[in-house]
C-alpha cells in the first residue's frame, strides 16, 4: 500500500469533504478536520513504526513519472531527515486544529486553509523531486496568506503582504537555482532530486556557489537567517495563535530542511561559503536573543527567540560534520516542539486576558498553577536546560561547532546565556510579583487544553531524558549525507 | 510462586501514586467528591501489595523461596554493573511484610482522618510514594536502589511535614529536617562509592560476603559511612532534634514516618550489614555508645515533655537508641525482633494518641521520683533538650552562615558590578502601591528602554547592544526592507493604474483608433 500517498492525501481528502459541508455546521466542520488531522498523525506514527533506522536509503518510496521529457516525477520517500519532521508536522497540525476552537468566524474557510497548509507541508517533507518540492513549497504559501490576512490581528494586512513578498522573493531565487542546475545534463535515473544532485557536480565551482546562494536566499527567508527575517516578527505576532504554532513549529523547519538538502547537493560551494554561514548563524543567534530580551510582547519575544534558535540549526548545517548535522536535525525537532508549545500556551493565555504585554501580568501562579507548570517547563527547556530535548540538540551542535571552529563557540554560549536571561525574566514577570486585581479571576487550563500542552511538554521532557532512539533515527541518514559530501569534495 | 512478581510490591503503590498525581494535576481528581476514588485506589493497591508480600513471606517460611530476583542491569561498564534486583527471602522480606501491613493500616486510617482536608489528594500522592519508596528500600538487593528508596522517602517526608505549607513554621521545620537528613545521605553516597571502588559491586550480598577480603581500616571506613547514614535516618545523637521538628505533619503521617516505619530504616540498614559491622569492632563500639547515649538522652528529655506527641516521639527515639545498643553489643536477632515489635507498637500508640488522652485525662501523669524532681538543673537541661540543637547551630550552621555572608560581600562588591545582578531581585516592585506611585511619577525614558535594563558591566553592555540592534532592526529590516518594499510596490501600482486610466480615457481611445486607421491606410497604399 502506498502509505506515503495515503498520508499526503489525507488532509487533501479532508479539504474535499469540507467543501461539501455547509458553512453553518461548525461542529461537523471541526469534527471532520480534526479527524483528518488525527488520522494523518496516526498514519505518520505508523510510518515511524515501520521505518528502519538502520537503512539510510529512501524508504516507502513511490515513483510515477509525470513529465518524462523533463524527468520530473511524482516521487515520494522518507529518510532519517524527513521522518521526524513528518511526525512533528502531523502532531502540531493536529494540536493547532484542537487549539482552533477560539476561531468562530468563517470556520469553514479557516479549516480548509489549515488542511491545505498541512497538505503542502507534508508534501515538502516527502517530495523526492525538486519540481514536486517547489510546487508544494508554493502550495503552503497561499493558505497561509489567507490565514494571516483573514483571521489575524490588527496589522494583519501588512503582515500577510509582507510575508508573501518576502517568501515569493526568496522562492524566485530558488527557482533560478533549480533552473540553473537543470541546464546541465540530467541523467534520467531515479528521482529528480538524485539526478540533479549528480548534475550539479559537473558545474564549475563559481556557478555552484551562485546556485547555492540562490538556494540560501530561498530557504534562508523561510528559516529565517539573520538579515532575511523581516517578515518574521510581524507575521508571528499578527497570525492567530494556532497558525503561529504551525508557522514557527513547522514552516520554519521547511527552510532548514531544504537548506540541509541543498548543502548536501553542493558541498563544494558549501565549503566556500562556510565562513559566511557561521558568521550569520552566530550573529543571528546573539542578535535574535538580544532583541527577544527587549520585547514586551510575548509573541514577539518568542518570534525573535525563534530567530535565535534557528541560528543553531544553521550553525549545525554549516559545520558539515556528524555531530553538527545531527544537532541541526535535533534542533529542528526541538524548536518545533518548544516554539509550538510556547505559542500554544501564549495563545491560551491571550484568550483569557486579551493582552500580550509582559508587564500586564503578575503572580499568575496563584490563579493558574497548571499553566504555570507547563510554561515554566517549556521556557526552561527553551534555554536548553539538561533533561529537555533542547539541551540534547544544543549540545550536539556545540560539539560539532567546537570540532570545526573551536573557540568561536564562545558566541554560542553567549547566546545561550542571553536566552536564559529572557526566559527567566519571563517566568519571573508572569508568575511572581505583587498580586494584581486584574489577574485574579483567570481560569486555569481546561482538560482539552491540558491534554494538548501535556502531550507537547511531556514529549519535550521525555525526548530530553531518553534521546537515544531519536538520535538513532537520523544517525544513518547523517552518515550517508556525510559520505556523499566526502565523495563530492575534491 | 514465581519470584518475578515481587517487583509489584513496590511498583503498585508507585503507580497508584503516579496516577493520583497526574489526575490531581489535571483537576480530574479534585475536592471532596473525588476523595472516595483516591482512597479506594490507594487502599486497594496497598492491600494487593501487602497480600503479595505476605504470600511471599508464607512461602519463604515454609521453605519454598530462593534468593534475589534480578530484573536486569541499570548501568554497566567495564569494571562493574549495577543490577536492579529484589530480595524475596529472609530478613528483608520479613521487614517488608511488617512495613506493608502497617502502611496499609495507616492508609486506611488516613482515609477517615483526612476527610475534607484541603490537601487530601496531595497527602495520598505522597503517602503512596512513601510506601513505594519504603518497600523498595527494604526489598532492594542493591545499595543504589536502597538509596533511591531512602531518598524518595526523605522527599516524601519533606512534603508531608510541610503539609500545611502556608504556615512558615511547618515549611521551616520541613527544610531543617530535610537538610539534617542530607548529612546522613552524604555518608550513604560515600559508602556506595567506596563499595564500588573497593569491591566492584554495590550488591548488599557482595558487600557482606567479600568484606573479609578488605583491610581492617577500609572496612571500618565503609562501616562508618553506612552508620552515619543510619544515625541520621534513625535520629541518633547528634541528629536527634530533627525528630521533634518532624511532628508538624498530620498525625497518620507522623505515625508512619517518625514513630513507625521511616526512622527504623537506619536500624534496618545496620542489621542488613551485620557481617560488615561484625568485622569492625571499632564501629560496633561506636554503635553501642551512640545508641546508649541516645537512649539516655531521649529518656531524660522525655521526662519533661507535657504533650503526648512529643513524649511519644522521645520514647520512640529511646527505643531506637536501645536497638542500636543491641546491634553494637552483637544481639542482632534481638534487635531485629525489637525493631518489628516496636514498629507495630509505636504506630498503634501514635494513631491512638488522641484516644489515650481521652481515656486518661482525669489521671495525671506519674511524676518523676522525688529525688530527681529536686534536681533543678537537670530539669532545665531536659526542658532545653540538652541544648543539642543550639550546639549544632553554633558548630555547623553559624560558621556556614558567616562564610556565605563573606561570599555575599565579595559578590556584591566585585562580581555584581562586573557581571550585573539579577534585576528582579533589586528592582522588583514590592507592592501594588509602589507600582502605582512609579506609574504616576514622571517617567522620562521610553517604556521600551526601561523594560530591557541590565545592571553591572555585562548587563549594561547587553542593554546597549540590544538597543543598537533594535534600532538596526527597526530602521533597516522592518522599515527598510519590509515597509519600503510594500510602499515601492504601491507606488509602482499607482503609476501603472494611472497609465491604464489614461489609455482608457476617450480622447486617447480615439487617438488610437485614428493611428490604427492611418497605419492600415498606409499599408493599403
Amino acid at each position: 500500500m502506498p502509505i506515503l500517498s495515503a498520508l499526503l492525501w489525507t488532509p487533501a481528502l479532508g479539504v474535499l469533504l469540507l467543501a461539501a459541508v455547509s458553512g453553518h455546521q461548525t461542529g461537523l466542520i471541526r469534527l471532520i478536520s480534526n479527524l483528518m488531522a488525527l488520522s494523518a498523525f496516526l498514519l505518520a506514527c505508523g510510518i515511524l513504526v515501520g521505518f528502519d533506522s538502520a537503512d539510510s536509503r529512501m524508504q516507502f518510496s513511490e515513483f510515477y513519472p509525470l513529465n518524462p521529457k523533463l524527468g520530473s516525477a511524482y516521487a515520494l520517500g522518507v529518510d532519517g531527515l524527513s521522518m521526524p519532521m513528518l511526525v512533528l508536522a502531523t502532531l502540531l497540525s493536529s494540536i493547532a486544529l484542537l487549539a482552533s476552537f477560539s476561531i468562530t468566524e468563517a470556520v469553514k474557510g479557516y479549516h480548509i486553509c489549515v488542511l491545505l497548509l498541512e497538505f503542502g507541508m507534508l508534501g515538502v517533507f516527502m517530495a523526492q523531486d525538486w519540481a514536486l518540492f517547489y510546487i508544494f513549497w508554493e502550495v503552503t504559501l497561499i493558505p497561509l496568506y489567507f490565514l494571516i490576512d483573514r483571521w489575524g490581528g490588527k496589522r494583519r494586512h501588512a503582515a500577510s503582504l509582507n510575508f508573501v513578498l518576502y517568501t515569493m522573493g526568496g522562492s524566485v531565487f530558488m527557482l533560478l537555482s533549480l533552473l540553473a542546475i537543470s541546464q546541465y545534463d540530467l541523467e534520467h535515473q531515479g528521482s529528480l532530486m538524485a539526478s540533479m544532485g549528480q548534475a550539479a557536480q559537473s558545474m564549475p565551482e563559481f556557478e555552484q556557489v551562485l546556485v547555492l546562494l540562490g538556494f540560501f536566499l530561498g530557504f534562508g527567508v523561510k528559516m529565517p537567517i539573520f538579515p532575511l527575517h523581516g517578515w518574521l516578527p510581524l507575521a508571528h505576532v499578527e497570525a492567530p495563535s494556532p497558525i503561529s504554532i504551525l508557522l514557527s513549529g513547522i514552516l520554519l523547519k521547511m527552510g532548514a530542511y531544504g537548506l540541509l538538502r541543498s548543502v548536501v547537493m553542493l558541498p563544494v560551494a558549501a565549503k566556500v561559503l562556510q565562513p559566511v554561514l557561521v558568521f550569520l548563524a552566530l550573529f543571528g543567534m546573539v542578535y535574535g536573543g538580544l532583541l527577544a530580551w527587549r520585547q514586551r510582547d510575548l509573541k514577539a519575544m518568542v518570534a525573535y527567540s525563534s530567530l535565535s534558535h534557528m541560528g543553531v540549526v544553521l550553525l549545525g548545517i554549516a559545520t558539515l560534520n556528524h555531530s553538527g548535522f545531527s544537532g541541526a536535525i535535533l534542533q529542528m525537532l526541538a524548536h518545533g516542539l518548544l516554539a509550538g508549545t510556547l505559542f500554544l500556551l501564549i495563545g491560551l493565555l491571550y484568550e483569557r486576558t486579551h493582552t500580550r504585554n509582559l508587564q500586564d501580568y503578575s503572580s499568575l501562579v496563584n490563579t493558574m498553577p497548571r499553566f504555570a507548570a507547563f510554561m515554566t517547563l517549556t521556557l526552561l527547556a527553551a534555554m536548553g536546560l539538561p533533561g529537555s530535548v533542547g539541551f540534547i540538540a544544543e549540545l550536539h551542535t556545540l560539539i560539532g561547532g567546537f570540532q570545526q571552529w573551536g573557540g568561536l563557540m564562545v558566541f554560542f554560549s553567549l547566546s545561550i546565556l542571553i536566552s536564559a536571561a529572557y526566559a527567566m525574566r519571563t517566568i519571573g514577570m508572569l508568575f511572581t510579583g505583587p498580586v494584581k486585581p486584574r489577574m485574579q479571576s483567570i481560569a486555569d487550563l481546561k482538560p482539552i487544553e491540558l491534554l494538548m500542552s501535556g502531550v507537547l511538554v511531556s514529549s519535550i521532557v521525555l525526548l530530553g531524558l531518553l534521546p537515544a532512539p531519536l538520535i538513532q533515527l537520523s544517525a544513518e541518514t547523517v552518515n550517508r549525507m556525510l559520505r556523499v559530501i566526502a565523495e563530492r569534495l575534491p | 510462586m514465581a519470584a518475578y512478581w515481587i517487583v509489584w510490591v513496590p511498583l503498585l503503590p508507585f503507580l497508584t501514586g503516579l496516577l493520583i498525581g497526574v489526575l490531581h494535576f489535571g483537576q480530574w481528581l479534585d475536592g471532596e467528591r473525588h476523595e472516595k476514588i483516591t482512597a479506594r485506589m490507594s487502599v486497594w493497591s496497598m492491600a494487593v501489595s501487602t497480600l503479595l508480600v505476605l504470600s511471599y513471606l508464607i512461602a519463604d517460611l515454609s521453605g519454598m523461596q530462593v534468593d534475589a530476583q534480578v530484573y536486569g542491569s541499570w548501568l554497566s561498564n567495564s569494571r562493574f554493573s549495577i543490577d536492579f534486583s529484589l530480595q524475596s527471602s529472609g530478613f528483608n522480606l520479613a521487614v517488608a511484610s511488617v512495613f506493608a501491613l502497617l502502611l496499609l493500616i495507616v492508609m486506611r486510617f488516613s482515609v477517615n482522618y483526612l476527610h475534607r482536608e484541603a490537601g487530601f489528594h496531595r497527602f495520598f500522592f505522597m503517602l503512596n510514594g512513601f510506601a513505594a519508596a519504603m518497600l523498595l528500600l527494604v526489598l532492594s538487593g542493591n545499595a543504589l536502589f536502597t538509596f533511591v528508596g531512602w531518598e524518595v522517602a526523605g522527599v516524601c517526608s519533606y512534603g508531608l511535614i510541610a503539609y500545611a505549607y502556608d504556615r512558615p513554621v511547618a515549611a521551616h521545620n520541613a527544610t531543617r529536617v530535610f537538610v539534617t537528613n542530607r548529612i546522613g545521605d552524604g555518608g550513604f553516597i560515600v559508602g556506595i562509592a567506596l563499595a564500588l571502588l573497593w569491591l566492584d559491586s554495590a550488591d548488599w550480598h557482595v558487600i557482606n560476603t567479600s568484606v573479609t577480603e578488605l583491610d581492617r581500616g577500609d572496612a571500618t571506613l565503609l562501616a562508618l559511612c553506612f552508620s552515619l547514614a543510619a544515625f541520621a535516618k534513625s535520629a541518633q545523637i547528634p541528629f536527634t532534634p530533627w525528630l521533634a521538628r518532624a511532628m508538624e505533619g498530620p498525625t497518620p503521617s507522623s505515625a508512619i514516618f517518625y514513630g513507625g516505619v521511616m526512622t527504623h530504616a537506619g536500624v534496618f540498614l545496620v542489621i542488613q550489614l551485620q557481617p560488615l559491622f561484625t568485622q569492625t569492632p571499632v564501629v560496633m563500639l561506636l554503635l553501642a555508645l551512640v545508641g546508649a547515649i541516645t537512649a539516655i538522652y531521649s529518656y531524660w528529655i522525655g521526662l519533661s515533655q507535657t504533650d503526648i506527641k512529643s513524649s511519644q516521639i522521645f520514647a520512640a527515639s529511646t527505643q531506637l537508641g536501645v536497638m542500636f545498643l543491641e546491634c553494637g553489643l552483637g544481639f542482632w536477632t534481638l534487635a531485629f525482633w525489637h525493631l518489628c515489635a516496636h514498629v507495630v507498637m509505636r504506630c498503634y500508640l501514635l494513631l491512638t494518641a488522641p484516644s489515650i488522652l481521652h481515656v486518661t485525662h482525669t489521671q495525671p501523669i506519674k511524676p518523676v521520683p522525688e529525688r530527681w524532681a529536686r534536681c533543678h538543673s537537670a530539669f532545665v537541661v531536659s526542658l532545653q533538650r540538652g541544648w543539642l540543637e543550639q550546639a549544632l547551630d553554633w558548630l555547623v550552621v553559624k560558621p556556614v552562615q558567616r562564610l556565605s555572608k563573606d561570599m555575599c560581600t565579595i559578590d556584591q562588591r566585585i562580581i555584581d558590578p562586573l557581571l550585573g545582578s539579577p534585576a528582579p531581585a533589586i528592582k522588583a516592585v514590592a507592592s501594588l502601591a509602589q507600582r502605582e506611585e512609579q506609574k504616576m511619577g514622571a517617567n522620562l525614558h521610553s517604556d521600551e528602554d526601561s523594560f530591557a535594563q541590565g545592571s553591572g558591566l555585562a548587563g549594561k553592555l547587553a542593554q546597549w547592544s540590544a538597543a543598537l540592534m533594535s534600532w538596526f532592526e527597526y530602521h533597516f529590516i522592518l522599515r527598510g526592507l519590509g515597509k519600503n518594499s510594500i510602499q515601492l510596490g504601491r507606488q509602482l501600482g499607482h503609476a501603472a493604474n494611472r497609465f491604464e486610466q489614461l489609455l482608457l480615457s476617450p480622447r486617447y481611445l480615439v487617438l488610437f483608433v485614428i493611428i490604427t486607421l492611418m497605419v492600415a491606410l498606409g499599408y493599403a497604399a
